[in-house]
């Protein structure tokens, strides 16, 4: 999933940067005008940490072999934390692991980045569904969703990258059925992160429904709050 | 007698110089030189089987000297130009994973080794690894990566229990 360095060209790479800045800036915005904006360090750090060991743990899928990427998991339970987090996540795993690289660690960022804050709006959308069905019912299918979704989205962004980008020196169409190989191989991986997304995100409001940004109790205390006022 | 056996000898003598009148006199020769064989795997070890190879000779890296796909072990040989020293660069590329390879061809000839038995003699000695993302000057054994690996992890979870702390 990660572009590594040599396969793109350097306006891309810029253009990655360029793009990767003012979302990182934008999310920073976002978390200084929360509450507490360090309130959610503690768990932001040990996504990253997940984030940082997922990409090592590979999934055979013949012909593939893929492996975790988590950047739905961490755009519905992180928010607006999710773009810092993958950012410094593929920092790290750029330099010690050697996925990606350092030229094109923009363009990995927006990525999965952008995808991951597209998840935590999907991830969102549970609560005007907990009106219609059972709202754990709804937690499970929007956290299978941003799971998904973040995947997915991704994998498009992969792709079209890719195969926007065949150097001349290579035989176009043999790359182009390699990378939608490896772009099929992704849809089962979208499945199995949206399982384990769901999962955790169930896990996490039967045991501390607080950790779940936005969650009802939280959005309603904040409207306390503010009547209160 | 004599002459049933003579009509076969007869024919056998034709035969024989048969094929040496429509032969027109090959010969092969050889000479050693020196092949490269690049061997590209991803980093989880498997080899990456039926990648594309480009070969950039020194004197134009934009235009392709050479292209070809690696066998089933991740494997690629091919035998540069001895004429033209420098950097050879050798760039592997499958579904968008994919590394390139510097590899310097310093003298014009290099000593020839193994024994001289054909037209091409493959010397496979330098032997360059390349993979999903690490490329052939960050060699790191897994024991080195792992201890990296986790000081990053535990520099997470120090991080998350020191804002934790705080809070309290």
């Amino acid at each position: 999933m990660h572009i590594p360095d040599g396969i793109l060209p350097a306006q891309v790479c810029v253009a990655g940067y360029a793009i990767a800045a003012p979302v990182a800036w934008y999310s920073l915005r976002r978390i200084n005008k929360l509450p507490d904006p360090s309130a959610d360090i503690p768990k932001a750090s040990l996504l990253t940490a997940a984030f940082f060991v997922a990409s090592s743990i590979s999934i055979p899928i013949p012909p593939a072999s893929i492996h975790l990427v988590f950047n739905g998991l961490l755009g519905a339970v992180l928010g607006y934390y999710a773009f810092p987090a993958i950012l410094i996540g593929l920092f790290f795993q750029a330099v010690i692991l050697g996925h990606g690289g350092l030229t094109t660690l923009g363009v990995d960022a927006v990525m999965m980045g952008v995808p991951a804050l597209i998840a935590y709006q999907v991830f969102k959308l549970r609560h005007p569904l907990a009106r219609r069905i059972r709202p754990r019912l709804a937690d499970g299918f929007c956290g299978f969703l941003a799971g998904a979704v973040g995947i997915a989205i991704a994998t498009l962004i992969f792709c079209s990258l890719v195969i926007t980008n065949i150097p001349s020196g290579f035989d176009s169409a043999t790359e182009r059925t390699a990378i939608y190989g490896l772009s099929l191989a992704h849809i089962p991986l979208a499945l199995i992160e949206g399982v384990f997304t769901a999962m955790l995100v169930l896990f996490l409001q039967q045991v501390k429904p607080e950790l779940l940004q936005d969650s009802p109790r939280r959005s309603q205390r904040r409207r306390e709050e503010v009547e209160r006022v | 007698m004599k002459r049933t056996l003579l009509i076969p000898l007869l024919l056998a003598a034709g035969v024989a110089i048969a094929p040496r009148a429509i032969a027109h006199g090959t010969q092969i020769e050889y000479r050693t030189t020196q092949a490269l064989e690049i061997q590209a795997s991803y980093d989880t070890g498997k080899p990456m089987a039926d990648a594309q190879v480009v070969v950039y000779a020194p004197d134009n890296p934009a235009e392709p000297w050479l292209t070809g796909t690696t066998d089933e072990q991740g494997r690629f040989v091919f035998t540069p130009d001895p004429s033209m020293p420098g950097q050879w660069d050798v760039q592997v590329r499958q579904a968008g994973h994919g590394d390139i390879v510097s590899i310097p061809l310093g003298e014009p000839v290099a000593e020839a080794t193994g024994a001289a038995a054909g037209e091409e003699v493959a010397a496979a000695e330098p032997v360059a690894m390349v993979s999903d993302s690490v490329s052939g000057s960050t060699a790191l054994d897994p024991l080195q990566k792992a201890v990296m690996a986790g000081a990053v992890i535990w520099g997470f979870v120090g991080t998350a229990l020191f804002f934790s702390a705080r809070k309290k």
